[in-house]
């Protein structure tokens, strides 16, 4: 036996039953409707105040790691003994160099000057072959 | 030169500052789940109120199943929202309906208490007032208050599986996420529903 409404008469029903809910939901006091959009508004604010607090415990974190990692790259003694402030310097140089605007833009393919790369590539081995090894 | 071809649209957009808007989809976000609230915000109280029949604590568990569903799982798609929406509201319900039920052991403990605390709830009172009321519409009402009984009356899964697909118009299968039960029981709770309101309002049903 289908458990769904199959007749005429059973779908008339549902149709009376549903056009009366939906009227009653309608036909609700003002006051309680605004009620419910208060209701509505301290939803989303809640989910607005929880959002920008989750961000900032992110946010905090990252700005301690980044403070540790400063802090190590500063002053923890490269091999020889020397502070690497002078590296990190380079580094940070290298950085805006990276964030240029004239950067290769890598995720435009078709901008790419592929022979370009290849010729510095050979010739960056050619150099590497004709320089005489530490050894001999 | 940096493009921002490859963000997604919607967030390409350049502001006055000439600052791209990364917060547009959050935005978007925000304003899908306002709309969502706005939808069901009336129908839910309905479904609350008749459950429960107390205007405030159909309100208070309205209340709280938006924000729920705003704090857990405003993150999900939109499509999954509704039935995990009325699955919260329906905890809601059965948490109100539990702690009554506590309320009213401990209370017929102390039946000096038993009548100041007894909150009956009149069906009629409640009733929406709906204004001047011309003929059809105090037949119209009568027909609501009737409906409104029977529907009390019933089982709670089957007056849920009824409200979700008749009311609310889920389909069967998010009715059944919603109930967190079968598809199969979900049609049998309704059609078993279904049955008992016609039983019940045939004298209203000429």
């Amino acid at each position: 036996m289908s458990h769904e409404a199959n007749t005429d008469t059973d779908r008339e029903f549902e149709q009376r039953t549903r056009s009366l809910l939906l009227e009653s939901a309608d036909g609700l006091p003002g006051a309680l409707r605004s009620r419910l959009t208060q209701a509505r508004y301290a939803a989303l604010e809640a989910r607005r105040a929880a959002a920008p607090a989750s961000t900032r415990s992110w946010m905090g974190a990252g700005a301690a790691a980044t403070a540790v990692l400063v802090a190590l790259l500063v002053f923890v003694p490269h091999h020889g003994g020397a502070p690497v402030t002078a590296l990190a310097g380079g580094s940070i140089d290298d950085l805006d160099l990276l964030a240029e605007s004239d950067a290769v833009p890598l995720n435009e393919d078709q901008d790419v000057d592929y022979d370009f790369y290849e010729w510095a590539a050979n010739e960056a081995d050619a150099k590497t072959e004709a320089a005489p090894s530490v050894g001999t | 030169m940096f493009a921002f071809a490859t963000l997604p649209a919607g967030t390409a957009e350049l502001s006055r500052a000439g600052q791209p808007h990364l917060h547009d989809s959050t935005q978007d976000g925000a304003r899908a789940l306002e709309a969502f609230l706005a939808g069901v915000e009336r129908k839910a109280f309905r479904i609350a109120q008749i459950a429960l029949r107390h205007e405030a604590d159909a309100l208070d568990v309205v209340q709280d199943s938006m924000l729920q569903l705003a704090h857990r799982y405003a993150a999900r798609p939109p499509a999954e929202w509704k039935p995990l929406f009325y699955r919260i509201l329906e905890n809601r319900i059965r948490d109100v309906q539990r702690r009554r039920m506590v309320r009213n052991r401990v209370m017929a403990w102390m039946p000096w208490h038993a009548d100041d605390e007894e909150e009956q709830t009149d069906l009629i009172e409640q009733a929406a007032d709906l204004g001047p009321q011309p003929p059809a519409q105090l037949e119209s009402q009568e027909i609501m208050q009737a409906l409104e009984r029977a529907l009390t009356e019933l089982p709670p899964r089957q007056r849920q599986a009824f409200l979700l697909r008749n009311f609310e118009g889920l389909d069967v299968a998010e009715t059944a996420q919603a109930m967190r039960c079968s598809e199969g029981s979900v049609k049998t709770h309704y059609f078993r529903a279904l049955q008992a309101l016609r039983v019940s309002l045939g004298e209203f049903w000429k």
